[in-house]
């Protein structure tokens, strides 16, 4: 067993702060608070920290004026902005700054822990050309996917999909996470326009495999999972 | 006519006038008084002539016309005398001029220029007592070519006087023009929306320095107030988003997965829609960017991502789904803003329309604008109306419950007006159509 992942959060709601505090604890990962800008730097300074979780109006600044320093005395930690600026001009300018991920308030709990796994593994995914989920294969160089020997043909944009999807296994996946990754649009669209083209390819994918892998999370998003339904079984 | 030629213009035109009016005043001066002085020399000859007459008769007279003819081979002075029948008496020259005129006894006739043997003379005429007609004369070639000289210099000097006082309106027109476009520069900046935009330099103590001065203060104001708008928009936000995080987060610990856990999540997505919506329109209106300028993108890419995002959503309602996008269309935008333009307006198509009727998406190229278009056979609008879809939170439907919270259209005009591109509703047959004219990106640019 490694040992759970250092996250510093820097939040001035306390409240909000206890709350992710906790959510995190959790979730199997070792938070710690800061509630000013000021604090966390420092925190930053003298301790190294895996992720970084830092809000935007803070006592003392902008958090995203903070992060070349955090690159500086902080390196190797992921930074994760989450903060009540979520227009799509927000998290553009965030991500802009230097940010490695935007999530604008409010979030689902299970979102903001989803973001972090998947930050952390960010660095394992380089350079991997082939993921393997039994007998679903991804080739990400020769974009197929394969259930055993037989093709999926998916559409250019069903691949894409499919590999966030495989990225983020086990992972919460949003509809805006979806919107971002694979679409590069940061807007929040009046209908669940994304819905249709996860159940295209979620109807694909069932058709050449034995289980369901894309399950749906009511009103948050979908989970990847290929795994866990023949070990339920 | 720009600003600079006209005050070029007036500049020299103003110098150029006053310095030939002085001239020409000079001009008539000198020549007033050359005439004058020999008019004075003549009179004072005939004076001279009618006084021999008067102590000595007309004897003494010819006798001293004589005399004259030839002591003065220069012929500068013109006398003759005539008889009470005109018979020439004595004469320096042959005739009576008839240019001169004949006077009576004791008659003084005005004095007369006249041509004699190829020499110009000014003379007067006098009748004497006793019917005797006296002329006398003085060589005025010298006056006159004193005069046209003068006049050539004068023509000389107007046409150097116009040279300098064009070189001199350029060079004062241009010190003003240089001032003024400063200011038109500084303007430009601000308008293309960098209000923190100054000139260099302290303001001069001059009438331009004055405007500088306001227009600095205008616009330290107008960036205090834009700052105040954000700072609003931005604690709105905050201020809304910080309790929302709480419920959603506590609404997870519930760990209930049931229908009111969904349509709750829904409803705190869909409040933030609304803020975020509205923001964005603010924030488009204001036409600055926050994060970055406009960037180069192409127009027909962008439109096709969308409408691939949307293309099976119209699939799975049975609604036709048509794209005519011709390729590369070049503009300076907001990526993000332009695609949720576009996002807006196919939602709004796929809301209202049917299933089994048609959306239509075309991208054209027309000489000065790409034409976008999105065309729906659906019901259309309401009888009555127009551009007020436009408007925040006016809804073409009359159901009140339908999705939506009549902001889309308001975000799609603030977007295209943020671009400089123009909306129109062109009216068709059946359904709704709108068109939007987007600048071109020119080609140096």
């Amino acid at each position: 067993m490694t040992d759970p992942a250092r996250v510093l959060i820097i939040e001035d709601d306390a409240t909000t702060a206890r709350e992710m505090s906790a959510f995190l604890s959790a979730e199997g990962f070792a938070p710690e608070v800061c509630v000013t800008l000021h604090d966390g730097l420092d925190r930053a300074a003298t301790h190294s920290f895996d992720a970084i979780v830092l809000d935007r109006m803070l006592p003392g600044g902008d958090g995203i004026d903070a992060i070349a320093t955090l690159r500086t005395t902080c390196p190797g930690a992921r930074v994760l902005v989450v903060s009540a600026l979520g227009r799509a001009t927000n998290r553009i300018e965030g991500l802009d700054r230097g940010a490695d991920d935007y999530l604008p308030k409010p979030f689902e709990p299970g979102e903001l822990s989803a973001r972090i796994r998947a930050l952390l593994r960010r660095n394992d995914a380089v350079g991997t050309d082939l993921l393997a989920f039994g007998a679903l294969q991804i080739r990400i160089k020769a974009r197929t996917v394969h259930a055993g020997d037989d093709h999926i043909p998916l559409s250019p944009r069903e691949f894409d999909l499919l590999v966030f999807f495989a990225q983020n296994t086990g992972d919460l996946v949003t509809r805006m996470q979806l919107l971002e990754h694979v679409w590069n649009l940061h807007f929040d669209p009046q209908t669940n326009v994304v819905d249709v083209h996860v159940s295209r390819l979620r109807r694909k994918l069932e058709a050449a495999l034995p289980h369901p892998v894309l399950h749906t999370s009511r009103g948050l998003g979908y989970i990847f999972d290929p795994n866990a339904a023949p070990q339920d079984a | 006519m720009t600003l600079g030629q006209k005050l070029t213009g007036l500049i020299a035109l103003a110098i150029f006038a006053v310095s030939v009016m002085a001239m020409l005043a000079q001009y008539k001066l000198v020549t007033g008084d050359l005439a004058a002085r020999q008019q004075a020399l003549v009179q004072s000859d005939l004076d001279g002539f009618a006084a021999l007459y008067d102590q000595r008769r007309v004897i003494a007279v010819r006798q001293a016309i004589e005399f004259r003819k030839i002591s003065d081979p220069g012929q500068d002075l013109f006398a003759i005398l005539l008889d009470r029948d005109g018979v020439v008496l004595a004469a320096t020259h042959l005739d009576w001029p008839d240019a001169a005129g004949k006077p009576l006894a004791g008659e003084t006739l005005a004095p007369r220029a006249f041509t004699e043997g190829g020499t110009r003379y000014l003379g007067i005429a006098r009748g004497l007592p006793g019917g005797f007609a006296l002329m006398v004369g003085r060589n005025a070639t010298s006056t006159e070519q004193t005069s046209a000289q003068m006049r050539r210099i004068i023509w000389m000097a107007c046409l150097a006087i116009a040279i300098a006082a064009l070189i001199l309106g350029q060079i004062a027109s241009r010190m003003i023009l240089t001032r003024l476009n400063r200011i038109n520069a500084l303007a430009d900046e601000v308008a293309a929306g960098d209000l923190s935009a100054r000139l260099p330099g302290p303001p001069a103590a001059d009438e331009f320095g004055k405007l500088e001065h306001h227009i600095h203060h205008m616009l330290d104001q107008i960036e205090a107030l834009h700052r105040a708008t954000h700072h609003l928009s931005d604690t709105v936000a905050h201020e809304m988003r910080t309790p929302l995080t709480r419920i959603q987060t506590r609404l997870a610990r519930l760990k209930t997965d049931n229908a009111d856990t969904e349509a709750l999540q829904g409803e705190i997505r869909s409040t933030i829609r609304i803020f975020d919506s509205l923001l964005e329109i603010a924030r488009a209106e204001a036409m600055t960017g926050e994060s970055k300028g406009p960037e180069m993108l192409d127009l027909s890419i962008l439109l096709a991502e969308v409408c691939e995002l949307y293309e099976p959503v119209a699939e799975t309602r049975g609604i036709r789904f048509a794209t005519e996008i011709q390729d590369s269309a070049m503009v300076l935008g907001d990526r993000n803003l332009i695609a949720q333009l576009v996002s807006n307006l196919l939602e709004n198509a796929l809301k209202f329309t049917p299933t089994g009727q048609s959306v239509l998406v075309a991208l054209t190229d027309t000489p000065d604008r790409y034409l976008m278009r999105v065309e729906d056979t659906g019901p259309g609008l309401p009888i009555g109306f127009g551009a007020q879809i436009f408007e925040r939170f006016s809804r073409a439907g009359s159901d009140p419950n339908a999705p939506g919270h009549g902001l889309g259209m308001a975000l799609v005009k603030a977007v295209a007006l943020r671009h400089g591109a123009k909306l129109a509703l062109p009216g068709v047959k059946k359904g709704f159509a709108i068109e939007i004219a987007w600048p071109k990106l020119a080609e140096n640019q």
